[in-house]
């Protein structure tokens, strides 16, 4: 019930602010406040007492609640001006494989010089994780996202809130900002990797064993030749990299989803992304072959992930893309 | 919302919820049995120290028995739940055994609750002027706890947390004040507080003049008066209380329902007009000067008695503050009704027979009742009478021992003697118990009257004048109505008698004095009167709860206002150190003089900017621009530069823009 109200009165706040493009700051206008439960109790409390001391006539009492009425009223403000000014600065998403929780990382960056407390985003008011902005800076949100099933994790918007100082009120905002979570296929299933050619003709080598092959870049370890260092990136500020070069596989593959008969498409798909995931390891090179899409040979981090893409994204008649609903 | 974890280990929270937990029990320790003050604060302990070390805190039903036997306790010793000092001890007991049962944060915030009903219970109980700064403390250190319990993890260390409790409740002060002053106040009480055991000050209904061996020498006030115009002369202040009619031979009582009826007065002399703010004594009675025509004007439903005395509605357990106009002269214009006469000459058969036959002795011998009053006034001025505080204890006839053998007693023996004689001679008398006299306080301009200056006379009835004054105290001690007990029988503690004979230290006690009639009048003691009151010094004339509507209402916008523009800006970046600070000042200042710094402008830039613009400015200000391009930019650290830094900061402070 309470989620079911909460959603409309995002969709509420969709129709009223318009969807929204990172960065986005914090403005008065899509701050929303109300009194938590502890805010509810406390107001009950100060009841109690107006009524303990209007009926005794009982100066004390009726200064104290009035006191502790003006703190709440303090403490709303407080709590919206925590959340005021914030500049949500980037949303990134790690993908990841059915199964096992992908991450969702959002950047707050806070331009005013009080620090923020206690600010805590996320996809929903659930799945929500705290933090503090100091002054003048920035701070990241790394939440874990649980998934099922391949596809892209669709999530239709942020929410920001905060109790912060008192707890007696939350103000939140919402961020109607797409984003999408990929979701790899399972790698998962049995059959053996085919070799070159299995399905159809493999090209040539383009080089031979001397010449090695630009595979990518990894971080610098104790022993690595300085020769190798990736100078460039790091003068750019980048960490110690160092440039990977492999002598290439020997083999080139090709993933097809046609060769695997007998199975069903999401089988298919896990075998698929199994074959990828095992010759990325190997250092092979690869290519994929599905039904309205082919992805050419090659490796490295980037290939992989285009492959498994595609994967995540392949229509097998059924559903393919889930939304946040279902997360 | 998702269930939290348990956070039992986390000590900060639970400490302060210990200690706000534990200062609201501590502000009750004097009003509850000591075993629940102990319970509570054990409870805070324990539940800290298991915070902070792995130690067992009692399960479920360890607490549901803890909990029943505390209940089963609470009820043995008040016999009742109903009460402010039963429910006090109830909410000490039971909050203490769900401090015991703090997991979730959620818990936490139920024992801050639990602490400020705690506030409220001493609130209702005791509003003196130095226990509020005790209550505003217990405010802070519930915010604190509150903001601490909200967050644990993250946010606040204790010193911030603490400075920003305080700074909240500092910018809610001007509303609690603004709603204080306008809020609308309800006449009466809608439901009673039942109280008890409670500490009986001031008279009490019963007079046994024998059994006391030692009276009061109390100097707290029992009330204070202010008149309007001139007060009565020392010997006329009578302030009347109960009225004695019952004697058993020993002990005088206060006649409950009298029932008969009253004869009508004709008033004398001139009116006195006053004030009177009435300390809580926990009866019904109210004071007043001698005889009033009207019932005061205060805020509970007053009476006067056929005898003239006033009973209100409800007992005084709040400074009360009223308004009367006595006269201390009466004449009765009628005669005395049976009832009346039978009860006021009324006597216990076979007491005090030696007494009897005195007083018939002495009214054959006088020709008239008021020479009998004379007669008997002789007695007592010549027969070897003794006025003392501390007099012996008396036989069971107490009047016959008294007056043919000790000889020495305070008022409440004289009046009972005099009484008695009076009505062994047919004569129709009685003691009325109150106040005599008063101490001037010029510092708040009112006479205080303490409970030491409680006395006891007689009235009796003459034919002709109704009822009389006859204060045979006032023969034997006739230094008594001139002079307050205290000052007339150099008792009272050392403390107190070094006070009266120190001059400075003297104005000090009446400074305090006045101030804490100041608070019982003015703050504990605010009504719809006193609001009108206070309305009417500010210029509006009121007769209503409308104009207070309207300050209310203009009070609190300009608040929410002030708040807003207060809080509700988001906190400007804040330059990161003392030079910068130092360049920020100086940009301000010349922004004020109407030369601002374009954003794009750097220090050199700015200053030729300035030059361009206004010569005269600019010429006074390039040096100090050029400076601070070169310690900026220069980047020397080290004392030299600090040093330099510092110079710069007392230049910008000294330069003049206009």
């Amino acid at each position: 019930m309470r989620l079911h109200l909460r959603e409309r009165a995002a969709r509420w706040a969709l129709r009223r602010q318009g969807p929204d493009v990172l960065p986005v700051t914090l403005t008065r206008r899509r701050l929303y406040v109300l009194p938590t439960r502890a805010g509810l109790g406390f107001a009950l409390l100060l009841f109690a007492m107006l009524i303990a001391g209007l009926n005794y006539a009982n100066s004390l009492a009726l200064f104290m609640t009035f006191l502790l009425g003006g703190f709440a009223l303090v403490t709303l403000h407080q709590c919206h001006r925590n959340l005021l000014g914030i500049d949500v600065l980037g949303v990134g998403t790690m993908p990841t494989f059915a199964g096992r929780p992908g991450t969702l990382r959002i950047s707050l960056g806070n331009p005013s010089g009080a620090a923020r407390l206690c600010i805590s985003a996320g996809p929903s008011r659930e799945r929500a994780e705290e933090t503090d902005v100091p002054a003048l800076g920035t701070a990241h949100v790394e939440i874990e996202m649980p998934t099922s099933r391949r596809g892209v994790l669709r999530l239709e918007r942020l929410e920001l809130s905060t109790t912060h100082p008192f707890g007696l009120f939350r103000a939140w905002t919402w961020i109607h900002t797409p984003i999408e979570l990929v979701v790899y296929p399972r790698p998962r299933g049995t059959r053996p990797m085919p070799s070159e050619g299995a399905n159809r003709s493999g090209r040539l080598l383009r080089s031979g064993p001397g010449a090695e092959e630009w595979l990518g870049l990894r971080e610098f370890r104790d022993g690595d030749s300085p020769r190798r260092v990736a100078w460039k990136a790091y003068a750019r500020g980048a960490p110690l990299l160092v440039k990977e070069y492999g002598s290439g596989g020997s083999e080139i593959r090709i993933f097809s989803f046609d060769s695997l008969a007998g199975l069903d498409a999401e089988a298919r798909l896990e075998q698929l992304a199994r074959w990828v995931v095992e010759a990325e390891a190997h250092g092979e090179s690869y290519g994929l072959e599905l039904p309205g899409t082919t992805i050419e040979p090659g490796r490295g981090p980037q290939h992989r992930h285009r492959c498994l893409t595609a994967l995540a994204c392949h229509d097998s008649g059924g559903t393919t893309a889930h939304d946040a609903a279902s997360a | 919302m998702t269930p939290r974890a348990p956070e039992s280990n986390a000590s900060r929270p639970v400490a302060w919820m210990c200690a706000a937990f534990a200062a609201g029990a501590l502000l009750h320790v004097d009003r509850v049995p000591l075993w629940a003050s102990v319970v509570a604060l054990g409870a805070c302990a324990w539940r800290y120290a298991a915070a902070c070390r792995p130690l067992q805190l009692p399960g479920k039903y360890q607490r549901a028995a803890l909990a029943i036997a505390l209940l089963i306790a609470v009820l043995a010793t008040f016999r009742t739940l109903n009460g402010l000092a039963a429910g006090s001890a109830l909410l000490v007991v039971m909050g203490a055994v769900k401090t015991l049962e703090t997991h979730r944060r959620r818990d936490r915030f139920i024992v801050i609750g639990a602490a400020l009903f705690l506030l409220l219970a001493a609130c209702l109980d005791r509003q003196s002027l130095l226990r509020a700064p005790l209550y505003l403390l217990h405010v802070w250190l519930c915010c604190t706890a509150l903001a601490v319990t909200a967050h644990p993890k993250q946010g606040l260390d204790d010193r911030a947390a603490i400075a920003l409790a305080g700074r909240c409740l500092l910018y809610a002060l001007p509303l609690a004040l603004l709603l204080f002053v306008t809020f609308p106040r309800l006449p009466g009480a809608f439901w009673a507080l039942p109280r008890q055991d409670e500490a009986v000050t001031g008279l009490s209904d019963t007079m046994s003049p024998g059994s006391i061996t030692q009276l009061s020498e109390s100097s707290d006030p029992a009330f204070r008066v202010w008149f309007e115009g001139d007060p009565p002369p020392p010997e006329e202040r009578y302030w009347r209380g109960p009225v004695l009619y019952d004697f058993d031979g020993y002990t005088w009582r206060r006649r409950r329902f009298v029932n008969f009826v009253e004869t009508p007065l004709e008033f004398e002399g001139p009116a006195y007009r006053y004030r009177i703010s009435l300390e809580p004594h926990f009866n019904y009675w109210w004071f007043v000067l001698d005889t009033v025509k009207e019932p005061p004007q205060g805020p509970a439903r007053v009476r006067i008695t056929p005898d003239r005395q006033l009973v209100s509605a409800a007992p005084v357990f709040e400074p009360t503050t009223y308004e009367a106009v006595s006269h201390t002269r009466t004449r009765a214009l009628g005669p005395l009704s049976t009832l009346a006469r039978r009860a006021s000459t009324a006597l216990p058969p076979n007491r005090n027979p030696r007494t009897l036959a005195l007083a018939r002795s002495l009214r054959e011998r006088a020709g008239s009742d008021e020479a009998y009053v004379e007669a008997v006034l002789t007695l007592f001025r010549t027969g070897g009478f003794e006025y003392t505080l501390t007099p012996p204890r008396l036989d069971f006839d107490s009047v016959d021992d008294f007056l043919f053998n000790t000889r020495q007693g305070f008022c409440g023996h004289y009046a009972s003697a005099f009484v008695t004689l009076m009505r062994a001679a047919g004569v129709p008398a009685r003691v009325v118990t109150g106040y005599l006299g008063g101490e001037w306080n010029p510092v708040g301009g009112y006479y205080i009257v303490r409970q030491a200056d409680a006395h006891a006379w007689s009235e009796v009835w003459l034919e002709g004048r109704g009822w009389t004054r006859v204060d045979p105290t006032a023969v034997v001690a006739p230094d008594r109505l001139r002079r307050g007990i205290i000052d007339l029988l150099e008792t009272g503690s050392a403390p107190a008698r070094i006070i009266r004979r120190t001059p400075w230290l003297a104005r000090v006690s009446q400074s305090w004095d006045a101030v804490n009639a100041w608070w019982n009048t003015r703050v504990i003691g605010f009504d719809f009167r006193t609001q009108l009151d206070l309305l009417g010094r500010l210029g509006i004339e009121a007769t209503d709860w409308r104009p207070l509507g309207w300050l209310l209402a203009g009070g609190l916008t300009a608040w929410v206002l002030w708040i807003g523009w207060r809080l509700g800006r988001s906190p400007a970046p804040a330059p990161v150190d003392r030079l910068a600070r130092a360049y920020a000042r100086l940009c301000a200042r010349l922004a004020r003089a109407g030369a601002p710094r374009a954003p794009h402008q750097g220090p050199l830039a700015y200053a030729e900017a300035l030059c361009a613009a206004n010569p005269e400015l600019g010429a006074r200000t390039r040096p100090l621009l050029e400076r601070y391009a070169e310690l900026r930019y220069g980047g020397t650290a080290g004392n030299e530069y600090e040093m330099k830094v510092t110079a710069f900061e007392r230049d910008v402070a000294r330069l003049k823009v206009r």
